[in-house]
Parts: C-alpha cells; sequence; structure tokens
C-alpha cells in the first residue's frame, strides 16, 4: 500500500515542520495529551488537504501553521475539552488569565518566546487573539474597552512583535 | 493608496498569523497582486516567523510519528486472517469442539469489530469532509459578501462596458474609487481567449479630440466568475474599454480589437 513517492513526500513535511507545528499545538492546547491528539488530527488534515494549498497566497509552513493554530483554538473552545478540563485540579497558572502549558518548556521556545519581550499589555493582546483565538469583539468585551481601540492597540502590538522576530 | 503606509500598519503581519477580518484579508489578497513590494514583504515576514518557529522547537515523541504515519497509510490495510483449527475426524472431542468454536466466535467479533470501527472511520471522515466543504463555502460568501461591501462604498462609480461589433453579446463592469483611483473590474460575459492572447483593459481620455489611452493591467487569463478583480489605479478616465492582445499586452491598444467599452 506503501506508495514511496508519498512516503518520501510525509518524510519531508514530517522532519522539517513537525517541530514548529506541534510547538505551536503545545502553545495553545495546554493538556500534553490532547495536544497530541491534535497533532495528529492536524497532519492528517494536512495530508488530505495539501492539494488545495495556494502558494500565491503564502508559504506552505504560513498555510501549515495556520491549520494548526486553528485546529488547536477550535478544541480548547469545543465542549468536550472545557468539561474535561472542569474536573481537572486549577493549577497557578489558570489564575493568571493567560493559557499556559502543562510543559514549562512551551514559554521559551517559538512566537511566546518573542511575547516576553512585549510589554504586558501587547502581549496579552497577542495572547487572546492569536494564541486563544478571540475576536476584537471578544476582546473588547472582555478587557472593557472600545473596539477601534482594540484594533489600534493589536495594530501596534503586531508591530512591535515584528520588530523582535526581525 | 499609499503602499507604503499599508504595508508598515501592521497589516502584513496580521494576514500571515490569520489576524485579519475576511474583508481585511481580500483587500490584502487583491493588493498582492497589484504590488509586488507587497507580496516581498509578506513573504519576508513570512520567512522570518518560520524561522523564528523552527528554531528550538519542542521536537514530538517518535511514537507520534508512527502513529500519523500509519493513520496516513494503512487505512486501508486488510483485516487480518486468523488461521482456524480444523478438528481431526474420528473421536469426538468435545474440548476441541468448544476451542474451535470459542476461535470461530472470536475471529467472528473481531472481523465485526473491525468493520464497525471502519464504518465509523469512514463517518468521520465524511464528518471532517463535509465540516471543511461548508467552512470553504463560507468563505467564500464572506469574501464575496465583503467585495459587494466594498464596491457599494460611497464615491464608488460603476461603469458598464457593452459589447461592440466585434462582441455584441459581451458586457464588464468597471468599478472605480473616484476617491483613491481604485479600479476593480467584473467580467459578466467575454469570449475564451486564444491561447496566445490575452484581454488587457484601458482607460481613455479625450483631450482637444486626441484620444489618448492608458493601460490599466492585463485582465488573468481564467476568471473565476463572480470575482472582482483589482487592476491597475486610474487618476484620470472618461471611459473604459477592453481589448484582445498578445498574451501579457501592449504598451497601446489594439483599436479594432475592441470588445466592450463605455460610451466616452
Amino acid at each position: 500500500m506503501l506508495n514511496e513517492q508519498s512516503s518520501d513526500a510525509f518524510n519531508y513535511l514530517y522532519d522539517n515542520y513537525s517541530g514548529a507545528i506541534y510547538t505551536i499545538i503545545n502553545q495553545i492546547v495546554p493538556d500534553k495529551d490532547t495536544a497530541s491528539d491534535v497533532m495528529q488530527e492536524v497532519f492528517v488534515n494536512i495530508w488530505r488537504k495539501v492539494n488545495t494549498y495556494d502558494a500565491a497566497k503564502g508559504r506552505l509552513f504560513t498555510w501549515m501553521l495556520n491549520i494548526a493554530r486553528n485546529a488547536s483554538i477550535d478544541k480548547v473552545r469545543s465542549k468536550g475539552y472545557r468539561d474535561n478540563q472542569k474536573n481537572q485540579p486549577m493549577t497557578e497558572n489558570e489564575s493568571s488569565g493567560m493559557a499556559m502549558s502543562t510543559n514549562p518548556m512551551v514559554n521559551d521556545v517559538g512566537l511566546k518566546k518573542v511575547l516576553t519581550k512585549l510589554n504586558e499589555e501587547h502581549r496579552k493582546l497577542i495572547d487572546l487573539s492569536y494564541f486563544q483565538g478571540f475576536t476584537h469583539e471578544e476582546i473588547a468585551k472582555l478587557m472593557g474597552i472600545p473596539l477601534g481601540t482594540v484594533k489600534t492597540r493589536i495594530r501596534t502590538a503586531i508591530i512591535q512583535l515584528r520588530k523582535m522576530i526581525g | 493608496m499609499n503602499i507604503k503606509e499599508y504595508i508598515s500598519s501592521g497589516v502584513v503581519e496580521g494576514y500571515v498569523l490569520g489576524l485579519l477580518t475576511a474583508q481585511e484579508r481580500f483587500e490584502f489578497e487583491q493588493y498582492c497582486e497589484a504590488y509586488p513590494e507587497l507580496k516581498e514583504a509578506r513573504t519576508a515576514f513570512e520567512l522570518a516567523l518560520e524561522k523564528q518557529a523552527m528554531e528550538n522547537s519542542i521536537i514530538p515523541h517518535a511514537e507520534l510519528r508512527q502513529k500519523i504515519a500509519s493513520k496516513i497509510f494503512d487505512e486501508n490495510k486488510a483485516a487480518p486472517v486468523i488461521p482456524i483449527q480444523t478438528t481431526t475426524p474420528g473421536k469426538f472431542n468435545w474440548a476441541r469442539l468448544v476451542a474451535a468454536a470459542c476461535i470461530v466466535l472470536l475471529a467472528g467479533s473481531i472481523w465485526w469489530n473491525m468493520n464497525l470501527k471502519n464504518e465509523n472511520d469512514k463517518l468521520k471522515e465524511n464528518n471532517v469532509a463535509m465540516q471543511n466543504d461548508l467552512k470553504n463555502s463560507q468563505d467564500s460568501i464572506a469574501q464575496i459578501m465583503a467585495m459587494a461591501n466594498h464596491i457599494q462604498k460611497e464615491g464608488m462609480k460603476m461603469v458598464g462596458l457593452n459589447g461592440t461589433a466585434n462582441s455584441p453579446r459581451s458586457f464588464a463592469t468597471v468599478y472605480w474609487d473616484t476617491a483613491s483611483h481604485d479600479v476593480y473590474l467584473l467580467v459578466n460575459n467575454l469570449p475564451k481567449p486564444a491561447s496566445d492572447e490575452q484581454y488587457q483593459l484601458w482607460a481613455l481620455l479625450k483631450t482637444n479630440n486626441q484620444l489618448q489611452t492608458i493601460d490599466l493591467g492585463m485582465l488573468q487569463l481564467s476568471q473565476k466568475p463572480l470575482q472582482v478583480y483589482k487592476m491597475t489605479n486610474a487618476r484620470e478616465a472618461q471611459a473604459f474599454a477592453i481589448t484582445l492582445e498578445k498574451k501579457d499586452g501592449n504598451p497601446d491598444p489594439n483599436l479594432q480589437k475592441i470588445y466592450v467599452m463605455s460610451n466616452l
């Protein structure tokens, strides 16, 4: 069954991107077992949908990263996941309102590492919008500031982030 | 539009990180086709992000690779054959008969389970496929809605281009933003050009009986229905026309081959 060409393609994708993809999933999904499940879903999905990837709209990695981010956010927001988390003991991280992983390493790599260099407000805005997938409207409600202000501040936060990434 | 300001507004990063609304995303993609420097800025950020994401990334457990590979490659693997012992004829052996029956039952149960599992997997797969289809449709609708809102903006001028003697049934619509000078084109009906030909859009200006033509760019070879394409900006125009030219266009229009044109 195992076609040599597709096996090569799989090895290429996995060898090059699995680390970065796994990192972003773990940065959004704090529970390690669930993160592994999402990783499986994401890779199978990438494999099935790779023919819909449109190079005119961006690089392959960007496309894969967005699939992983969306799947992770969907998982964290799913009813099954939330119900399950209610039965877990509270960790100290949850009280801070930031999505932290049970694996302390995940905050020291990739995009999260860059976040630590931003100021408190910018960090929170990027965390809510990028890592937790809240819309601008939801963030405005959550933080009690006008929608227009949220939009401009997120733009500013993004520009700061851009400078850090270089 | 000032493209430099647009590039440094954070929209490039927002697009790559997936933080834009459907409308903003749509505009960004349109501008990317019109402004190569925007596309370059996008690629530069993508590369920087990629590098950042690759550095010190967490390596997934080796068994995860195995699991994923088997999910991808072993989906259609046949059910394993389970050997069934046959009883030797002659002496009647109850124990053997019971053992054989158990094995048959076990094999049957395994086979049944695998069937159920396959069916379940197929249903799950269909479900995922349907959800993807739904999401794609929603995205398409959002895109069309975004464009519809965009072309209904205040100051947007709509110009109908009627078919000429070359092609009486053809029709196209130009939306011209009189404030930003952006030009959008909707092709309602144009015959399919030969493979070495391409349509080109022009702005026409008549001053002192002198006809001036301004190149507004090539039409994409395959135009999607209902899709509005961004063309080159036009500061001035009294009319618009589309001519059939050689592939990649000409500096001046072939006026014999005007297919559609608005009133001058």
